[in-house]
C-alpha cells in the first residue's frame, strides 16, 4: 500500500480516521509529535556504568510522563528497543512501563532494527495512530555499552540445555562430565558485522576511502557537531527535552571547547591499512555511549483534549538496505538508497527541507551520504536516477548537534533526533525536516517531519 | 522431508557411533594451505560427525548398477571412517617409502571406483556444518558439505593398495565442484569415487580424485580434488609440468610446459598481485582446525594443534583448505550463487592458525570471485563460482 501523500496545511486533522476509501483502503489521519524526553548520554564506562537498559529506559519514560502529566494514563502503546540486549530483557519495554508511572494497562512491545530502532518505533507507532488503531503512543530506545550482555560459550550452553532436558540424575551427571574448562571462556558482543568480520568503523573506512573524503572535512563536521550542541545547551534548547540522570545534566561526550587543532592532533583509528590515507579518528567517530530517549506521539484529538500542542507531523518514512557483504555499497549507505524513493513518493526534492538530520555514526558517513547524492555517476548507476539529487545547504544540517557530540547509544539516537527536529520545526513554525539514520546490517531509515 | 533415522550410512544400518569419527587420527591425509574461523566452534561443541564405522571392502563385481561398464567397482557397505582410512594410508605411505618409489607411470593409476550407496546425511551433522561455516540453516546441503560427506569415499580410493602415491604428504592444491542442482536433506546419495589423470607438476606429480554423487540415478554433484605428491616424478616426462597451487607446495620457480589439468583454469598464483580492497575478514582462532575436523572428520594432525603440526614441518596448525574455500562459498551466499554452479578454488600459502585473513568476495559480470590473503598481501587461496553454461 502506498503511503499517503501529505501536503503541509492540507492534512485532515479530525479525530477519527476518515471512512474507508472505495477500495477498502483505510483513510488516515495524521500522527503528531507532541514532545520528547531523554536522559543525558554518558560515555561508556562513565556515569551510567552500573545502570541497566531497563533502568535508563524507565528513567527516560518517567521523565516524559512527568513532563506531559501522563501519570496513570493508559497510553495506546509503547514501543522501544535496545541493540545490545540481555536475553532476560525479552520484554524490556513492557517492563519499563510496569516500572514507570504510566498505567499498568499500557501495552508495549520491543523492536530491534540496530541503530534505526528508535526511528523505526516512531514510524511504526505513527502508522498505528494514522490508521486509528491507537490515539497515543510512546516511541523510544535505549542502549548500554557499559552493561553489555556477556554470554557463555556455545558448547557450554549446549551442555546446560541438555542438562535441563535430562530426566534423571544419572543423565544429568553424564552431561555434566562433558563440560571442559575451555567452555568457560565468555564472549562479549562486538561491533563486527557477522557476515564480514569487519567492524563498523572498518567498513566506514572503506567507504570513506572510496569517496576520497578528507580528514579535514571530517574534522570540520565533528567540530560543527560539538559547537552546535554546545550552543543548543546554552540557548536552553534541551531544557524541555531532557531529564537529568545519575548526576549528568548534559551529554558527557560534549567538548564545547574543541577545535580543529585538537581534532587534528588525534591519531587515526580506522582504515590504517587501506593504501589510502587513514582519516578516521576518535574525534570524528562516535564513542560507545549509554543512554535512553522517548518521544510522545498522538492524534491531534488526543493532544487537544489534554491541552498539548503538537510540534510536528510524522509525514512518511522509507527503509533501505544495501549489499555491503560483497562490497557493492558501503555498510552505512542504505539511507542514500532509500532517500530518492521517499522523495519521489512525496513529490519533493532533496532541497525542499529546512532541517536535515543525518545521523553522525561517523563524520565520514554523513559526508559519503552527501557526496553520493551530489554524484551524477552514483545517482545514475547505483540509484537508477536521471540525475544527481544534488547538494544541500550545509547550514541546515544537524543544527543542534548530532551523534559525534552527543554520543550514540544505538537505539536511543532515533528518539533524540525526532524530538529535537520536532521542536526545531515548532520553533520555526513552518517547514519540513529530513532524517536519515544508518544501521548495522547495511540498513537505513529515512523520514520526513513537517511543522504541525 | 523427513530426516528420521537419517545417518550417514546405509539404509537400515545402525546410526554411526560418535567414536567412529574420532578414532585414531593418523598422519597422512592430504594437507592443505587454508584458514578457518575457529573462534565460534570449539572442538567439543560440535556433534561428532556421524561417519560410520568401517566394514571391510567388499567386491561388487557384476553389480548391475556399477558406475561404468569397463571399470572395476568396489562397493562399500557404508561410508568408511576416516580414522581407519588414515591408518591404512599411513601403512601405504610407509610401504611407498620403504620401496623408495619416486617415479610413477601414467598407467599406474587403476580404474577402480569405490562406491557407497544410499548415504543419508544426518540433520545434526548438517546443522553443525552450517553453523561452523556460516551457511544458512536450510535443508539444502551446501556444496562444501557434500564434499565432506563424499570425502571418506574419495579417501578410500587413495588408501587402496593399487593407488600409486603415498597418502602421507599429499598436498591439496586445487578443488572443483560441479553442482547440477542442490542436494536436499533426506535424499539418498550414491557416491562413486575414483582417481584419474596423473600429471607431471613442477614439484612432483598431481592426481585428481573425482567423487560423483547421484540421487536416484540423477548425477547431481561432482567434486574434483587435485592433490600433489611432492618429489615424485612421472615417468617419460622431462622437466616442467604444470604448477597449480605451486605455492601450496612451497616450491621455487617453475615453468609452464605441462598440460593443464582440469583444475588449471586457475590464475597464476605467483604472478604479481596487488591486494584489492577487502570486503571482509576472517578472524581464525587457534581451534579452527579442530572445529572443522569435528564436522569433516578430517583429523589430519597438521590441522589439530601446533604440536602435531610441527611434527609435519608446519610452525603452527594450518586451516583446512576446504574450510576456507567453503567460507568463501558461504560469503557469496545462496541467493547469489544459485543452486547450480561450478565452484573452483586454488590453494596457495597455507593459513597458519590463529590468524586474521583478509577476504574479498565480489561479482565480476556473472562470475563470483574470491581471494583471501594475509596481512602482507600474500594469497592463501583464490577461486570463483560460475553459473552453468
Amino acid at each position: 500500500m502506498a503511503a499517503p501523500r501529505s501536503t503541509t496545511g492540507s492534512t485532515p486533522t479530525g479525530g477519527a480516521p476518515d471512512s474507508p476509501g472505495p477500495a477498502g483502503t483505510p483513510a488516515t489521519r495524521r500522527a503528531v509529535v507532541v514532545g520528547g524526553n531523554r536522559i543525558p548520554f554518558a560515555r561508556a564506562g562513565g556515569a551510567y556504568t552500573r545502570a541497566t537498559n531497563l533502568d535508563m529506559l524507565t528513567a527516560a519514560l518517567d521523565g516524559l510522563v512527568a513532563r506531559f502529566g501522563l501519570a496513570d494514563e493508559r497510553i495506546g502503546e509503547v514501543a522501544a528497543g535496545a541493540v545490545l540486549k540481555h536475553s532476560r530483557d525479552f520484554n524490556l519495554t513492557r517492563e519499563a512501563v510496569l516500572g514507570s508511572a504510566l498505567s499498568p494497562e499500557t501495552p508495549a512491545y520491543d523492536l530491534q532494527q540496530a541503530c534505526a530502532t528508535g526511528l523505526e518505533t516512531v514510524v511504526g507507532l505513527s502508522n498505528k495512530i494514522r490508521l486509528g488503531q491507537i490515539d497515543s503512543a510512546v516511541a523510544g530506545g535505549v542502549d548500554s555499552a557499559s552493561d553489555a550482555p556477556i554470554v557463555v560459550s556455545d558448547p557450554l550452553r549446549a551442555v546446560i540445555l541438555d542438562i535441563n532436558r535430562a530426566r534423571t540424575t544419572g543423565q544429568k551427571l553424564k552431561h555434566i562430565t562433558r563440560i571442559r574448562p575451555g567452555h568457560f571462556t565468555p564472549s562479549a558482543p562486538d561491533t563486527a558485522e557477522p557476515r564480514t568480520g569487519l567492524s563498523m568503523g572498518e567498513h566506514q573506512a572503506l567507504t570513506t576511502a572510496a569517496f576520497a573524503i578528507t580528514r579535514e572535512a571530517q574534522d570540520e563536521l565533528a567540530l560543527a557537531s560539538h559547537h552546535n550542541l554546545a550552543a543548543a545547551y546554552e540557548a536552553g534548547f534541551f531544557d524541555d527535552l531532557m531529564t537529568p540522570y545519575r548526576g549528568l545534566t548534559r551529554d558527557a561526550n560534549l567538548r564545547a571547547d574543541t577545535s580543529m587543532e585538537k581534532l587534528a592532533s588525534l591519531k587515526p583509528v580506522f582504515g590504517k591499512r587501506l593504501g589510502a590515507p587513514a582519516t578516521m579518528t576518535a574525534g570524528n567517530s562516535t564513542p560507545l555511549t549509554d543512554g535512553a530517549s522517548t518521544v510522545l506521539l498522538a492524534s491531534d484529538d488526543w493532544a487537544e483534549q489534554r491541552g498539548l500542542r503538537p510540534l510536528a507531523t510524522v509525514v512518511d518514512a522509507e527503509a533501505g538496505a544495501v549489499d555491503f557483504v560483497h562490497g557493492r555499497d558501503g555498510l552505512l549507505m542504505a539511507g542514500v538508497h532509500a532517500m530518492p524513493r521517499l522523495l519521489a513518493r512525496n513529490g519533493l526534492t532533496l532541497q525542499d527541507f529546512d532541517f536535515y538530520e543525518i545521523h553522525e555514526a561517523f563524520a565520514g558517513t554523513v559526508l559519503c551520504n552527501l557526496a553520493a547524492w551530489e554524484s551524477e555517476e552514483y545517482c545514475r548507476e547505483r540509484l537508477g536516477l536521471d540525475r544527481a539529487l544534488g547538494s544541500i545547504d550545509r547550514a541546515k544540517l544537524n543544527v543542534h548537534g548530532s551523534s559525534l557530540a552527543a554520543g550514540h547509544p544505538f537505539a536511543a539516537t532515533g528518539g533524540r533526533i525526532v524530538a529535537s527536529l520536532a521542536k526545531a520545526l515548532a520553533a520555526k513554525g513552518s517547514g519540513r525536516g529530513l532524517i536519515s539514520v544508518c544501521a548495522a546490517g547495511g540498513q537505513g531509515v529515512v523520514a520526513i517531519l513537517e511543522a504541525a | 522431508m523427513s530426516s528420521d533415522n537419517a545417518g550417514v550410512g546405509r539404509s537400515g544400518g545402525a546410526p554411526v557411533p560418535d567414536d567412529g569419527a574420532r578414532g585414531g587420527a593418523v598422519p597422512g591425509m592430504p594437507g592443505e594451505g587454508v584458514p578457518d574461523d575457529g573462534a565460534s566452534v570449539p572442538d567439543d561443541g560440535v556433534p561428532a560427525v556421524p561417519v560410520p564405522d568401517v566394514p571391510g571392502l567388499a567386491h561388487a563385481a557384476g553389480m548391475p548398477d556399477a558406475p561404468a561398464p569397463d571399470e572395476p567397482a568396489v562397493e562399500l557397505a557404508t561410508v568408511p571412517a576416516l580414522g581407519g582410512l588414515y591408518a591404512r594410508g599411513l601403512a601405504g605411505s610407509a610401504r611407498a617409502a620403504a620401496t623408495r618409489r619416486t617415479t610413477v607411470r601414467a598407467g599406474d593409476l587403476p580404474d577402480t571406483h569405490v562406491v557407497v550407496r544410499d548415504v543419508r546425511p544426518h540433520a545434526d551433522h548438517l546443522t553443525a556444518y552450517q553453523h561452523l561455516l556460516g551457511e544458512p540453516g536450510a535443508d539444502a546441503l551446501p556444496a562444501g558439505f557434500v564434499h565432506v560427506v563424499a570425502f571418506p569415499v574419495a579417501t578410500a580410493v587413495m588408501v587402496r593398495p593399487d593407488f600409486p602415491l603415498g597418502l602421507l604428504g599429499l598436498v591439496h592444491v586445487a578443488n572443483r565442484v560441479e553442482q547440477r542442482r542442490a542436494v536436499r536433506l533426506g535424499e539418498r546419495l550414491d557416491i562413486d569415487a575414483h582417481a584419474r589423470d596423473l600429471r607431471a607438476h613442477r614439484a612432483g606429480v598431481t592426481v585428481e580424485v573425482v567423487a560423483d554423487v547421484s540421487v536416484g540415478g540423477e548425477h547431481v554433484w561432482r567434486g574434483i580434488s587435485t592433490y600433489l605428491a611432492k618429489g615424485v616424478r612421472l615417468a617419460g616426462v622431462r622437466g616442467g609440468g604444470h604448477d597449480v597451487g605451486v605455492d601450496a607446495a612451497a616450491t621455487g620457480s617453475s615453468a609452464h610446459n605441462g598440460r593443464a589439468p582440469q583444475n588449471a583454469g586457475a590464475p597464476d598464483l605467483r604472478a604479481e598481485w596487488e591486494p584489492p580492497l577487502p570486503t571482509g575478514r576472517w578472524a581464525l582462532g587457534g581451534g579452527v582446525g579442530r572445529a572443522y575436523a569435528a564436522v569433516s572428520g578430517d583429523r589430519n594432525p597438521i590441522h589439530m594443534s601446533a604440536l602435531t603440526a610441527k611434527a609435519f614441518g608446519f610452525p603452527r596448525a594450518i586451516a583446512h583448505g576446504m574450510y576456507t574455500a567453503s567460507r568463501a562459498l558461504a560469503d557469496i551466499g545462496p541467493a547469489a550463487r544459485g543452486e547450480a554452479f561450478t565452484w573452483d578454488v586454488t590453494f596457495a600459502k597455507p593459513v597458519l592458525l590463529p590468524s586474521n585473513v583478509n577476504v574479498r568476495v565480489a561479482r565480476e559480470g556473472d562470475v563470483w570471485r574470491y581471494d583471501a590473503w594475509d596481512g602482507r598481501g600474500r594469497r592463501h587461496l583464490t577461486g570463483s563460482v560460475t553459473p552453468p553454461r
